[in-house]
């Protein structure tokens, strides 16, 4: 028959595979939640309001004085610093001998709304500051600073440059201008103010719809068309799960904060022209003349190098260090490449400046 | 350009909407003028106020009106924009793979093309000025329907004597003073037994 209809036999066999698998799924994948992410362990060192300053057990002997707090992001949870044993950036600084703390910033309500930039970087920043160099007995601290993180942390770093022995900015966001990210344009075209007066806090529907507009079909449709594939590569299957858990998991950012963010950052750009106020003192990025090490990840498409990398310039430091890597936003902090790259790198700068 | 007699032709839809609001005003404004004095008589206790505030219930349902046609004059323009964006690349695909693919291998590769083609015409389109524009005043719009949702609420619940959103507010501004003023006195306090202790 010349109509005919010619069907490639591996093709029927791949579709007849993908069904399968589709049907297995449930028995074989565990649900969200039911996810060990085998975390390192960890006290509950200070806690104030909703923050709480994690302090990482340690299964090496300790062998630098100066301690390490990072200072998580406000979108999504901390633990992607600490998402498997092996691509663990906790678990990596810990075996290099450094003290590790970490800020969790917990989940905000509407009785937090009125919590800003002041709140966070001269409260509870100050407040774990001046609690670890109590605990450790050092009148300074490394301070390192992951995406809006990398933001608090350098703004910390500006106003309280006594208090910081070396700054570490992880894909900071920084010139907001130069953002040539969905996010940097979604961020200008915004009405912050009406957003804030009418809900309050940033609700965290409102940045899944942002992560949905970046990389809309590799992200969106390809990953998944992957996993149902691969479902039987165990490894696979609890990488995979591990990060669309924390991708599924963000909190909402203080309404008052996020004004901020949006109006001083991205829309008025003030702070790499030195010209934001937090707690009417004025952000001046050359009073950082503490050592400063820059991490930006060249296929980052949350915030692009553009927008990280000015800061190198801006600084007030001699000592100061831009290292650039081929990876992305995620991949920069939690992957085989960042253990073997990106901390290797770190340590070692670090531990020079750690004495 | 279209001629000055095709342009007056087209119905105003601000002018009609204005027509409207000011109608609905009128006979709202005289409806209450008219009851309210009878209503103030009869309502008696919380149901009192409930009856004084009925003109703003009214009010922010016709404003609310407003907001909803910039709402769906937004929400199409998304639409329509998302859908040219998918249109485009179709398109661009066919020219690329004008053939329906047949076996494993070129089924792989056209959809990694396809793939490839939508990624960057979407990426392009949330990059670019008039989609942030426009999502901009979508979300604006949105939430001013949101503002009017919650004034129409508040009525309800000051009715019932229930705390609104705005009292709420004064609560949680309060409680993040006085948080901020037990901190300072905590860290003072806290200077003050270093220094004694120094000396």
């Amino acid at each position: 028959m010349e109509n005919e209809l010619k069907i490639d036999p591996i093709l029927l066999e791949e579709f007849l595979k993908f069904n399968k698998n589709l049907i297995e799924a449930p028995k074989m994948v565990p649900a969200m939640d039911e996810i060990n992410l085998e975390m390192t362990p960890f006290d509950v060192a200070y806690s104030e309001d909703k923050m709480r300053l994690l302090h990482f057990n340690s299964p090496v002997q300790k062998q630098h004085k100066i301690p390490i707090i990072i200072v998580y992001a406000l979108i999504n949870r901390y633990y992607i610093l600490d998402i498997h044993p092996q691509k663990s950036w906790i678990k990596n600084l810990l075996n290099q001998g450094f003290d590790v703390y970490l800020i969790d910033w917990g989940t905000p309500t509407n009785i937090d709304k009125f919590l800003g930039f002041d709140d966070y970087v001269n409260g509870y920043i100050d407040n774990c500051v001046d609690f670890v160099c109590d605990e450790a007995d050092v009148e300074k601290v490394t301070l390192q600073g992951y995406c809006t993180g990398g933001t608090l942390a350098t703004v910390y770093s500006a106003l309280h440059p006594n208090k910081v022995k070396n700054l570490i900015a992880t894909a900071p966001v920084i010139d907001g201008r130069k953002d040539t990210t969905v996010v940097g344009n979604l961020a200008k075209h915004m009405d912050v103010d009406k957003m804030v007066e009418t809900i309050g806090n940033m609700p965290p529907e409102f940045m899944y719809y942002v992560f949905s507009v970046l990389k809309p079909f590799e992200q969106g449709l390809e990953k998944y068309i992957h996993f149902f594939r691969n479902i039987h590569d165990k490894n696979y299957v609890d990488n995979f799960l591990r990060v669309e858990k924390w991708l599924n998991d963000t909190p909402s950012i203080p309404g008052e904060l996020f004004r901020q963010w949006i109006k001083d950052v991205y829309q008025e750009n003030l702070l790499i022209q030195d010209k934001m106020y937090v707690g009417r003192k004025l952000v001046s990025l050359k009073n950082i003349t503490m050592p400063i090490f820059i991490q930006v990840a060249v296929g980052d498409h949350l915030v692009s190098p553009e927008c990280s990398m000015p800061l190198y310039y801006a600084v007030g430091a001699e000592d100061k260090t831009l290292r650039i890597y081929p990876t992305g936003h995620v991949g920069m902090i939690a992957s085989s490449f960042s253990q073997k790259k990106v901390l290797s790198e770190l340590g070692q700068w670090l531990s020079e400046r750690s004495k | 350009m279209e001629s000055k007699a095709e342009a007056t032709k087209k119905p105003d839809l601000k002018e009609t909407a204005d027509y409207f609001k000011h109608l609905s005003l009128f006979w709202t404004d005289m409806a209450y003028l008219i009851s309210s004095k009878p209503s103030a008589l009869t309502s008696a206790g919380p149901m009192r106020k409930f009856t004084m505030q009925t003109k703003k219930l009214a009010n922010e349902m016709i404003e609310s009106n407003e907001d909803l046609i910039e709402f769906n004059n937004r929400l199409t323009e998304y639409y329509k924009q998302l859908s040219d964006t998918w249109n485009e690349a179709q398109k661009r695909f066919n020219t690329k793979v004008p053939e329906i693919p047949n076996d494993v291998e070129q089924i792989e590769s056209s959809k990694r093309v396809w793939i490839d083609i939508f990624e960057n015409a979407f990426t392009q389109l949330f990059d670019s000025e008039k989609f942030g524009e426009n999502f901009g005043k979508l979300i604006s719009s949105e939430l001013e329907l949101s503002k009017h949702w919650n004034n129409m609420f508040a009525v309800l619940l000051e009715a019932a004597n229930v705390p609104t959103k705005n009292d709420l507010n004064e609560v949680y501004q309060e409680l993040h003073l006085l948080r901020k003023r037990v901190s300072k006195l905590e860290k003072s306090e806290k200077k003050a037994v270093v220094e004694h202790n120094g000396k």
